[in-house]
């Protein structure tokens, strides 16, 4: 998102180098890029609703974003914590899964195999059940379902 | 006539695979999937690089760009 009139323009990229400021509290950002996130990404949020939700509301009501430090400290914590965890029990199902998004576009639906595979790791190292919210519960979720014989 | 394809065949090729460094191309691409794209970059120095370790280098705190344009108001010099 541009400001308007610039849309077209070339504008160049500049870099402020000064690090944050020190009365804040240190915090390791994520360093995990885009196709690892979207294949954690249903189990880092049914593992941090509670602060991912925080966050979001916090955000509701001021987007001034020295409101809402706090908050994110504990989301990108959690993230953290929730990727070490998959990677600790899962490492091969969880590379697996994610250069194969990689390569399909970064869509779940066709990589579902390696989908599998990474599920059924997860659910018997920690027990962690990947759950679309607001699906309709009255048939199995997108993932689950078999191919019609 | 036939070469002519061929070599726009190749040099279609070449240059798909030098933009996505052997990968697939990444079509439907989004404001999202842009800025994380843009993320990946400051992670790893190329549009396409992934890596899943959890915790990030510390160059990564500081090293997001702005972008800047030259103004286009005629009485600001």
């Amino acid at each position: 998102m541009v400001n308007p009139g610039y849309d077209h323009f070339e504008g160049e990229d500049w870099i402020d180098t000064t690090p944050p400021p020190s009365f804040l509290p240190h915090v390791d950002e994520v360093g995990a890029t885009g196709a690892p996130l979207k294949s954690a990404s249903y189990f880092i949020g049914s593992m941090c609703k509670e602060y991912n939700e925080d966050f979001m509301l916090c955000k509701n009501e001021d987007r001034n974003p020295e409101h809402c430090l706090k908050e994110g400290r504990k989301v990108t914590r959690c993230t953290i914590d929730a990727l070490q965890k998959i990677q600790s029990k899962c490492l091969t199902e969880f590379r697996a899964h994610w250069t194969c998004l990689d390569n399909k576009n970064q869509e779940f639906g066709r990589c579902r195999e390696p989908e599998k595979a990474y599920n059924e790791c997860l659910f018997k190292a920690f027990g962690w059940k990947k759950d679309i919210p607001l699906a309709p519960t009255n048939k199995p979720q997108i993932h689950e379902r078999t191919p019609l014989a | 006539m036939s070469a002519m394809f061929v070599v726009t065949g190749t040099g279609i090729q070449y240059a798909q695979n030098k933009r996505n460094e052997g990968k697939a191309i990444r079509y439907s691409i989004d404001h999202w999937d842009q800025k994380m794209m843009e993320r990946d970059k400051q992670l790893t120095g190329s549009k396409r690089g992934q890596t899943d370790n959890p915790v990030a280098p510390p160059e990564f705190k500081v090293n997001s760009a702005w972008k800047v344009y030259k103004s286009l108001r005629n009485d600001i010099i």
